[in-house]
C-alpha cells in the first residue's frame, strides 16, 4: 500500500515536471521540432545533422535544438507514461475495491493514453491552438485525479488524519469556486496566447506588448477574475485560520501556498502586460497554474475526509 | 505557518528549472534566428511582369524576395501555392522590403493580360507581388541553372518550393509552399531576414 501511494506521488512530481517541459516547447517555440510522430525525421533518435534526413521531409524543417527540445518532451512523456502505468497496475494490487484511491488512477491512466494521442494530433495540425488548450487541459485534470488518489491513499494507509479538523460551512463551495476560476483562467490565459501568437503572425516584427494591447477585452476578464480569485483565497485563508475551527496542518499549508501563488501569478501577470511579453516569465505563468489546480484539489480532498469521519 | 526548510525548498527548485528553461529558451531563440547560408547566386535574367514592367536580377537587390514557380490554369499544387503565397502576401503589407514573385512556367497561355487577371483575382494591389513571364527557354534555364529545379516536363512537372532570395540576389533557402510547417520556417525566417535588413539599412 505504501508503495502505491509512493508511486502516485512520484507520478505527481513526474507529471508536473513534464507539464512544465510542455510549456517550455511552447515557449521556445520548438513545439514542430519533429514533424512527424512518434519518431522524428524518421529516427528513434532525432538527427545530429541534415544528411540523415529522409527524403520525404523537407528539410528545411530541420533545426537541431528544436528537435531536441520536442524530443525531450517526447521521451519525458513517455516516462511518465510508464510511472503512471506502475501507479496504476499498484493501486490494482492494493486498493482494486478503494473506489476512491483507484478510481481516479484508472482515469487518469486511460486520460494518459488519450494525452499522447492528442499530443500527435498537434504535430498533424501544425500546433492548432485548440488543440493545443485541450492538451494543457488534459494534463491538468490528469494531475488532479493523481492528486486526489493519493491523498485518499493516504488517508487509507496513515488513518483519518483530518478526523480533529472541523471547517466552516463555506469551506466546500469556496474551493469549488476557487477551482472553477482557475479552470476559467486557464482557458481565458490559452485565447490570450493564442491571440498572440495569431496577430504576431498578422504583424510580424511588431513588439509583444502592442501586440497584447490589440488584443479584445477578454484579456481584462483575465484580470478581473485574477482580482476575484485573489478575494477568494482571502476568504477561504481567513475562514481556515478561525480559531473558532479546528483545521488540519495540510489544509493550512495547502491555503498558504494557494495565497502565495495567486499573489505571485497577479504579479507575473501584470508584470507581462507592462514589462515585456517575456517567455521565461510566461512559462512560469502557465507552470504556476497548473500547481494552483493541484493545491485546490489538495485542499478540496482535505475537507472531504474530514466530511468522512 | 510554513516550515522554512519547504521555503527553501520551493527556492532552489524554482530556479533551477528557471535557469535550465532560461538556457534552453536562448538557445532555440539562437536556432531560430540563425540565417541559412548562401547556397548560389541567382544567374543574369530578363522577365517581363503582369504590368508589363522590365524584371531581372538587378530587381532582386535591397529587397528579400519569396520566389516561385506557377501557371494559372494549373489545377494541382498551384491553387494550394498561390493560396500560401495571398496569405503571407497580406499578413506582410507593412512591409515593402519583401517583394513575391511568380513565374509562370507556361508562357504561351499565361500572357500578360492572363497574369494581369491571376494578380487581379489574388487581391494583388500593390508592387509587392509581381507575376513574371518570358520565352520558355529563358523560363527553363533560370529554373534549372538559377534554382537547380528539374524542368523536363514542364509546365505540370513545376517544383512546389518557394525560394528565399537575399537582399543581395542570393538563394538562401528553400520550402515547401504547400505545406504549412514549412511555411511557418518561412515566416520566421522572413522576420529574421527583414530585420537583419532594417539593421544593415540603418
Amino acid at each position: 500500500m505504501n508503495r502505491y501511494f509512493n508511486f502516485s506521488l512520484l507520478s505527481m512530481v513526474f507529471t508536473y515536471l513534464l507539464i512544465f517541459i510542455g510549456g517550455l516547447v511552447r515557449v521556445s517555440g520548438a513545439g514542430m521540432g519533429c514533424p512527424d510522430w512518434p519518431k522524428c525525421f524518421g529516427r528513434w533518435i532525432p538527427p545530429t545533422s541534415l544528411s540523415q534526413l529522409p527524403d520525404y521531409i523537407d528539410p528545411e524543417k530541420f533545426n537541431l535544438v528544436l528537435a531536441w527540445v520536442e524530443y525531450l518532451n517526447r521521451l519525458f512523456g513517455a516516462l511518465v507514461g510508464l510511472i503512471i502505468l506502475i501507479t496504476f497496475i499498484l493501486g490494482y494490487i492494493h486498493f482494486k475495491k478503494s473506489k476512491k484511491v483507484f478510481a481516479p488512477i484508472t482515469v487518469a491512466f486511460f486520460l494518459t493514453l488519450l494525452e499522447g494521442w492528442v499530443g500527435a494530433k498537434l504535430v498533424d495540425t501544425v500546433l492548432d491552438p485548440i488543440t493545443i488548450t485541450i492538451h494543457l487541459l488534459l494534463a491538468l485534470v490528469i494531475i488532479g485525479l493523481i492528486i486526489y488518489s493519493a491523498i485518499q491513499a493516504y488517508y487509507a494507509i496513515a488513518g483519518n488524519f483530518e478526523s480533529k479538523s472541523s471547517y466552516h460551512p463555506h469551506t466546500k463551495p469556496i474551493i469549488l469556486g476557487i477551482l472553477i476560476c482557475i479552470f476559467i483562467e486557464i482557458i481565458i490565459g490559452t485565447e490570450i496566447r493564442g491571440g498572440l501568437d495569431m496577430s504576431r503572425k498578422e504583424n510580424p516584427l511588431i513588439e509583444g506588448v502592442i501586440l497584447l494591447k490589440m488584443l479584445g477585452p477578454f484579456k481584462y476578464m483575465h484580470t478581473i477574475l485574477g482580482f476575484t480569485l485573489l478575494g477568494l483565497t482571502i476568504y477561504l485563508w481567513k475562514i481556515v485560520n478561525d480559531i473558532k475551527f479546528i483545521s488540519s496542518s495540510f489544509m493550512v499549508n495547502s491555503v498558504n501556498f494557494i495565497m502565495g501563488l495567486i499573489i505571485t501569478q497577479i504579479i507575473l501577470g501584470e508584470a507581462l502586460v507592462f514589462l515585456e511579453v517575456k517567455p521565461l516569465m510566461q512559462l512560469f505563468h502557465m507552470w504556476f497554474s497548473s500547481l494552483l489546480v493541484g493545491l485546490s484539489v489538495a485542499s478540496f480532498t482535505f475537507y472531504k475526509i474530514s466530511m468522512a469521519k | 505557518m510554513i516550515k522554512k526548510s519547504y521555503i527553501i525548498s520551493i527556492v532552489v527548485i524554482v530556479s533551477f528549472l528557471g535557469i535550465s528553461a532560461t538556457w534552453v529558451i536562448s538557445k532555440a531563440n539562437e536556432s531560430i534566428n540563425e540565417l541559412p547560408a548562401v547556397i548560389k547566386k541567382v544567374p543574369d535574367f530578363s522577365m517581363t511582369s503582369h504590368i508589363g514592367e522590365n524584371f531581372n536580377q538587378d530587381s532582386l537587390l535591397n529587397k528579400i524576395s519569396i520566389l516561385d514557380f506557377i501557371f494559372t490554369s494549373c489545377p494541382g499544387p498551384c491553387p494550394i501555392m498561390s493560396n500560401n503565397m495571398r496569405t503571407l502576401y497580406r499578413q506582410y503589407k507593412l512591409h515593402p522590403d519583401l517583394q513575391f514573385i511568380s513565374i509562370s512556367v507556361d508562357p504561351e497561355f499565361d500572357t500578360q493580360e492572363v497574369l494581369k487577371n491571376y494578380a487581379d483575382a489574388n487581391g494583388v494591389n500593390d508592387e509587392r507581388w509581381k507575376f513574371l513571364r518570358a520565352d520558355m527557354e529563358s523560363v527553363k534555364k533560370l529554373s534549372t541553372d538559377g534554382f537547380m529545379f528539374m524542368s523536363e516536363s514542364l509546365p505540370a512537372g513545376h517544383s512546389v518550393k518557394f525560394v528565399l532570395i537575399d537582399e543581395n540576389g542570393d538563394v538562401r533557402q528553400y520550402y515547401n509552399g504547400t505545406d504549412d510547417g514549412s511555411i511557418s520556417i518561412l515566416r520566421t525566417h522572413i522576420n529574421s531576414f527583414l530585420k537583419n535588413l532594417k539593421k544593415e539599412s540603418v
